[in-house]
């Protein structure tokens, strides 16, 4: 009984320790602890969605494209596949990523062109710089940027928007970085990004991305709208995303070549 | 009117000028002081687009252009080493590029060999690399594989690459530039200036890069006129000095004309500066130099009579009024001639022309102001002196003499005189013939001018462009320009258009349509064409831009409306562009019967200017002609002394043209400016003659006795004014800019033309069509 007690006595005083250690920890998250919570969320281990971009040039000329998203967590790594269901010319042109969490290793990625049935990787030195798709996201930009290739600090704490936000500045470590650093107002409530400005080498204001309409959609937190302008060009990008699904019943051979080329089902 | 009574109008002006010299000082300098202010606001710049109304259609597509596809103007570097596959050479490569895409302001995208879009294709996928790796190795082997892989693909490297791989060709886009903003430098000067600092780095010595590109050309440009500018205008303030030190012998004839004329040039370029009218800093010294000529000719004119009423009289402030009522009438008349011709420059819609005749204009006026007011002013203070003995022997009784002794052997000669100049016409008309408008910069500027050089000799240089311009085709729906049946047709165009002589090469967006073409089937050169149907030029286009390929959007626009084909040449013929121009714009029309098309850029602009210019000459001379022959049919009161006046005045103009044609001098923006300015400067000396012809046959009657005379007190001034305008603008041939040489050359001729038919013709058309009426018995 003795012991009974005892071993609940120290469950209670771990349990009480752990949760003051929690609130303590809570109120002195670094930087580094917040980005990595943020990219830690859950978000399922697989998810749907349909995506619709809007690129908008100076002139405020439109390119709108449609596709069907999946991807899928496998470890630390992502895989994710997408299908172009719009504009009609590129309808059925399929794009396959393999995201590695190792920072030596290059991402993985294949298009597949129907009018040539022909898959073609594509590979780059450069190739976490890139855009995505013509938009104004960078594949980094898009999350998939290891932790550890920036120093995070966190500046304060503030209410941005009527949200209250953390407010953290990253700076890269590789000197040879596109950016300079990025300031990212992180929602204290669901841990998304609210607002993210990326400042170019010279230090000046490259890109603000804006991340609206976050819902908890099956119990995940998601946004559903990301708006980035880059302020130099004058080109922004509009992603709504939409019909978001988790955990649905698909497994880890939908992101292959073989079923890149067969296209959507 | 009688000139008489006019002169005494005169007169009475001249008395209340004494009495209120101080004001009249005061005001002056108030006019000085406040101008120096403008002065800093000066915008001088040396682009073309500075030519052109901003009206123009040539400005209204060039900036439908740039919102499209962003700035036509680029920075290129040749960089000229013993071979450049070599480690230390490829890394320096890397460390210009950088620093050029780091440094350089409104810098958007470079092309250069360690850094371009390179796709490569196997069977299984693409990529887009770098031909130069990130750590360039040291191996020979490894640097043997570097430059095969740039040379494996013949269309990039001929772009990049001389065939015998010393030399590569690096390009640098712009951004658009921001409106000017007051007080800051211009863009292309700003742009031009930071390349020529990176280049001339030690540390690239090894490179021996050599800049071009318009924005550089233009800085190099402002520099080097920025310092031959003032050497000319200098070297011509010492001749006007050395020359007024002569001809007045007076320390105050020498200093109030100099005073004058800067104070006047200070308060017209201080008005432009607080106008904000920028000024083409190429031709920014011609108003200068024609002030100084024009200040120094009015002061002369009245100086000689002061002088020459003073030392009869040794009385100062009764010789001014004497100088004033003698020379006041001519100067203001010819004042507004000169004016007049001057404006007509704005006939001619070239934005800086235009510029050019308003500053001369408004100079001239403010400088006839400044001598008739300031001059009598500033020669008043003082004290009187005794009379001087009039048979004491200096220059000026000589010259007279002579001048009357000139006159006589004139009116004894009439028929050979006129027989010889009708000759002389008819050679000149024949040389004027042969005049070429043209914007050749080797022709205008010449290769003694080291930037000129240097752009020529790139442009010689297998890689190097001298300049470039672009088609933009414009389709009636969105999506057109990438069916591959437009892309066809279009690659049809480029293949007719590097076709041409003095195409070096093209740029289109079928240059990555087909490389994605080949890349994607197996880097087989074969493939190296338009695919055959939209989805595959869409998909690639797609696979194109998921690569990270930006290249794309320079050449198709946004809307897939709009193609544009950037054309650089090798060199400058006007003709032979114009011809080639024709050319395109005939086939594009045939290719697409549809489409809007719009050509812009450098090139096109030089073709408008010298469309200008051509037109622009003629009009402007026929309408300074009117408008001196109106003046002088109004001051005379009758049509026959209009006419007669306007006959000596046609032979500068003829002197010019023919020497023009004779010397292969083409027709350009400063050229053109030429023959409008001597006909307001030649009209002086005949109004001068008549005017005081009138004078002398309203005394004496008689046309012989009156001739004479004139050619002894006129004469006098006529031959000093033409002296010193010809030793001003003769400051011009030191220079070693063509265009300065060819101004000096064709003004001093005219001028001397001018004082030569007025001395011939004007005295034999007096008396023979005995314009101020019958002789008295």
């Amino acid at each position: 009984m003795n012991t009974i007690k005892r071993i609940t006595g120290i469950a209670i005083l771990i349990a009480v320790f752990m949760m003051s250690n929690t609130n303590t920890f809570a109120q002195t998250l670094t930087g580094k602890q917040i980005m990595q919570k943020v990219k830690d969320r859950p978000d399922g281990d697989n998810r749907k969605s349909t995506m619709q971009m809007e690129l908008i040039n100076k002139r405020g000329k439109k390119r709108i494209r449609s596709f069907v998203s999946y991807s899928m967590d496998i470890g630390k790594d992502k895989k994710s596949i997408i299908f172009f269901k719009s504009p009609a010319d590129v309808k059925g042109t399929g794009f396959l990523t393999w995201e590695y969490d190792d920072t030596n290793k290059d991402d993985d990625r294949w298009l597949y062109l129907p009018a040539m049935k022909k898959t073609r990787r594509i590979s780059g030195t450069s190739a976490k710089k890139d855009y995505f798709m013509g938009s104004d996201f960078t594949y980094d930009d898009m999350g998939g940027r290891n932790i550890d290739e920036d120093i995070h600090k966190l500046l304060k704490v503030e209410k941005t928007d009527g949200y209250d936000c953390y407010k953290i500045v990253s700076k890269p470590i590789d000197p040879k970085d596109m950016y300079s650093k990025k300031i990212s107002w992180i929602r204290r409530d669901c841990l998304v990004a609210h607002k993210v400005e990326y400042y170019d080498k010279m230090g000046n204001l490259l890109k603000t991305l804006t991340i609206s309409n976050i819902k908890k959609i099956e119990g995940f937190w998601t946004a559903q709208k990301m708006h980035i302008v880059n302020h130099q060009t004058n080109h922004q990008t509009i992603l709504l995303i939409s019909e978001t699904k988790y955990n649905i019943k698909i497994d880890e051979t939908l992101f292959t070549v073989a079923k890149l080329e067969k296209g959507i089902f | 009117m009688k000139i008489t009574k006019i002169n005494e109008w005169f007169k009475k002006q001249a008395s209340s000028i004494i009495k209120f010299r101080w004001l009249i000082i005061a005001v002056f300098l108030l006019a000085v002081v406040s101008s120096f202010f403008g002065v800093k606001k000066l915008v001088v710049e040396y682009s073309t687009d500075g030519y052109f109304l901003p009206d123009d259609p040539m400005i209204v597509m060039g900036d439908e252009f740039k919102e499209i596809f962003g700035n036509d103007s680029y920075v290129a570097v040749l960089v000229e080493t013993d071979n450049l596959f070599t480690k230390n050479n490829l890394e320096l490569l890397r460390e210009l590029s950088n620093e050029l895409l780091d440094s350089v302001p409104y810098a958007d995208k470079l092309t250069s060999l360690t850094d371009v879009e390179f796709t490569v294709g196997n069977e299984y996928g693409m990529e887009i690399i770098q031909v130069v790796p990130e750590i360039i190795p040291s191996e020979k082997t490894a640097l043997e594989e570097i430059r095969k892989r740039a040379y494996s693909k013949k269309n990039f490297a001929k772009k990049l690459l001389s065939k015998d791989g010393k030399y590569t060709w690096i390009t640098m886009k712009l951004l658009n530039y921001p409106e000017q903003i007051e007080g800051k430098k211009l863009p292309d000067v700003e742009v031009g200036e930071k390349v020529e600092q990176i280049i001339t780095q030690k540390k690239y010595e090894a490179l021996h890069p050599r800049g071009t590109g318009m924005p550089y050309l233009n800085y190099k440009k402002a520099n080097f006129f920025d310092a031959e500018g003032p050497k000319v205008i200098g070297l011509a303030l010492l001749f006007a000095f050395i020359f007024l030190a002569f001809s007045t012998r007076s320390v105050r004839g020498v200093i109030v004309p100099i005073l004058s004329t800067i104070g006047s040039v200070i308060i017209v370029f201080g008005a432009v500066g607080f106008l904000n009218i920028p000024i083409d800093g190429a031709i920014l010294s011609v108003p200068i130099m024609l002030s100084i000529a024009i200040s120094i000719g009015y002061s002369i004119h009245i100086f000689t009579f002061f002088k020459k009423h003073k030392r009869k009289t040794g009385k100062r402030k009764a010789s001014i009024i004497f100088a004033m009522k003698e020379t006041g009438w001519p100067l203001l008349f010819t004042g507004f001639t000169t004016i007049g011709a001057l404006l007509s420059f704005i006939i001619i819609p070239i934005q800086s022309i235009r510029h050019i005749g308003l500053l001369t204009a408004s100079n001239v006026l403010v400088i006839l102001l400044t001598v008739m007011f300031l001059m009598p002013a500033l020669l008043s203070f003082g004290k009187d002196t005794k009379p001087k003995n009039n048979t004491k022997r200096d220059a000026k009784p000589i010259l007279a003499f002579q001048l009357e002794k000139f006159g006589i052997w004139i009116l004894n000669y009439p028929k050979t005189i006129i027989v010889t100049s009708i000759i002389f016409a008819i050679v000149m008309i024949y040389g004027m013939t042969k005049v070429d408008a043209a914007f050749d910069i080797e022709q205008t500027m010449g290769r003694k001018i080291p930037y000129v050089k240097n752009l020529l000799e790139i442009s010689e240089t297998e890689l190097g462009s001298l300049y470039s311009y672009d088609l933009m085709i414009e389709f009636p729906k969105e999506g057109m320009a990438k069916q591959p049946e437009t892309l066809k047709k279009f690659d049809e165009l480029t293949d007719y258009v590097n076709s041409f002589k003095l195409t070096k090469r093209t740029t289109t967006v079928l240059d990555i349509i087909k490389d994605m073409n080949q890349v994607l089937n197996e880097d087989n050169e074969n493939y190296y064409k338009i695919p055959d149907n939209r989805e595959q030029v869409a998909q690639m286009l797609l696979l194109y831009e998921n690569a990270g390929g930006t290249e794309a959007e320079y050449w198709i626009d946004y809307e897939y409306k709009r193609l544009r084909m950037m054309i650089e040449v090798r060199s400058y013929n006007s003709k032979e562009l114009n011809y080639e121009n024709e050319l395109l714009h005939k086939k594009a029309e045939e290719l697409f019967p549809n489409a809007r098309l719009s050509v812009v850029g450098i090139v096109p602009q030089f073709s408008k200017v010298i469309d200008y210019v051509v037109k622009g000459q003629i009009n402007s001379f026929l309408i300074a002609i009117a408008i001196i022959a109106i003046m002088l049919m109004v001051v005379f009161g009758s049509i026959k002394t209009g006419l007669i006046g306007l006959t000596p005045n046609v032979a500068p103009a003829l002197t010019v043209g023919g020497i023009m044609g004779y010397m292969g001098i083409p027709l350009d923006m400063m050229t053109v400016t030429i023959i409008p300015m001597i006909l307001g400067l030649a009209v002086d000396d005949t109004i001068h003659f008549f005017n005081h012809g009138r004078l002398e046959f309203e005394k004496t009657g008689n046309y012989r006795k009156s001739i004479i005379k004139t050619f002894g007190t006129v004469g006098v001034a006529l031959v000093l004014t033409t002296l010193i305008l010809s030793a001003n603008f003769l400051a011009y041939t030191t220079s070693i800019a063509n265009m300065f040489i060819h101004i000096g050359v064709l003004t001093t001729a005219g001028m001397i033309a001018a004082l030569l038919a007025d001395f011939f013709i004007t005295p034999i058309l007096f008396k023979q069509f005995n314009i101020f009426g019958k002789e008295k018995k």
